[in-house]
């Protein structure tokens, strides 16, 4: 009896440690998180904003613009993907590194719609206080916008996800198409699973 | 005494037999294992290309340094101003290989340039095939690059 105890809780005792895995600290993207099938992770927004970024660096689109640094408006980057997530986790990470960098300057209080509507407010009574001679109203150069898409395929109970991140920077005085990128990642397998 | 020297030769025949069986086996494994989704690649390219700089490897995972190789390594500068860095990896081993990698750039000083671009990226190669990686420093301060590598476990 004793035996037979001893033969049945010993894998268990064995395998215990194996199979509960303690909360840690993983880096931010890194290949060691969790990485799902059905879902965009975080993985998948930095390496999308990564490569948006290159792209923008390498074709130096932003250093042709009037103003120095390029002034840029925000336009609406559609999510029409099934997995919920911020775009602003793209584009706030593409905005940091610009902005911070001095390669462009975002514009906040453009539009009917800005960002910040209470510096639009100010900038707007100032500019009336001061008159017509006053400086204009922000002049951006660009804007940017895009979409996010998927395709979903499965063969079996293997299922395949293509998530497309697209995004277009417009000219605002030309209003041509200047500069656009795709950045894909595909993901293939049944079930979602921590990364390596 | 004929079945004294007639015992061993047998023994020697029958373990012979069992060696080429293994070695034959192994063959056909490998073989199987080379032919399952491995590539054959041709280029025209027999010399390092112009832009090829040297770099070096600091070695902690000798496994992975055997099969997955950084052949060549190449640095311009892009139209944009940045320098952009491509990487050939070769895959050696038998089986399709899953890496992921990141690119640190660094400025004339030595100093790490933080920026969004240094993330980590899967890759895939496989077997017998090579695929280029590559990265774009995020300022045109950025004068030369670290790159680390590392390989899936599964």
């Amino acid at each position: 009896m004793r035996t037979r105890s001893i033969i049945v809780l010993l894998p268990i005792a064995l395998l215990a440690p194996i199979a509960c895995e303690r909360a840690r600290y993983v880096d931010t993207g890194s290949p060691e998180g969790v990485i799902t099938v059905g879902n965009v992770d975080m993985q998948d927004i930095l390496k999308a904003s990564s490569g948006m970024l290159e792209s923008l660096a390498e074709t130096g689109v932003l250093k042709t613009a009037k103003n120095k640094p390029a002034q840029l408006v925000m336009g609406e980057i559609v999510n029409d993907t099934s997995s919920r997530f911020d775009v602003g986790e793209m584009t706030y990470r593409m905005r940091e590194q610009l902005v911070n960098t001095g390669q462009a300057a975002v514009v906040t209080t453009f539009g009917n719609t800005p960002e910040d509507k209470q510096a639009q407010e100010v900038l707007r009574r100032e500019k009336f206080l001061k008159g017509e001679t006053s400086e204009p109203l922000p002049d951006p150069d660009f804007s940017l916008t895009g979409k996010i898409t998927q395709v979903k395929r499965s063969a079996g109970d293997t299922k395949q996800v293509t998530y497309t991140f697209r995004l277009t920077l417009t000219n605002l005085r030309s209003g041509l198409e200047v500069w656009t990128k795709t950045v894909d990642m595909t993901k293939l397998g049944n079930k979602n699973a921590v990364g390596f | 005494m004929i079945q004294t020297t007639n015992t061993p030769t047998n023994h020697h025949c029958a373990l012979r037999a069992l060696r080429v069986t293994f070695a034959a086996t192994f063959i056909t494994a490998a073989l199987l294992a080379v032919g399952c989704g491995s590539v054959n690649t041709t280029y025209t390219r027999t010399t390092p290309a112009d832009s090829a700089v040297s770099a070096q490897t600091r070695v902690n995972d000798l496994f992975q340094e055997f099969f997955l190789t950084a052949k060549e390594v190449r640095m311009n500068r892009t139209k944009g101003g940045p320098m952009e860095v491509q990487i050939d990896v070769e895959n050696n081993g038998f089986a399709y290989k899953t890496f992921s990698y990141r690119f640190d750039w660094v400025d004339t000083a030595g100093n790490v340039i933080a920026s969004q671009l240094s993330v980590w990226k899967v890759s895939n190669v496989p077997s017998g095939g090579s695929t280029v990686i590559r990265a774009v420093a995020p300022s045109d301060d950025a004068t030369d690059f670290r790159l680390q590598l590392r390989q899936s476990e599964s």
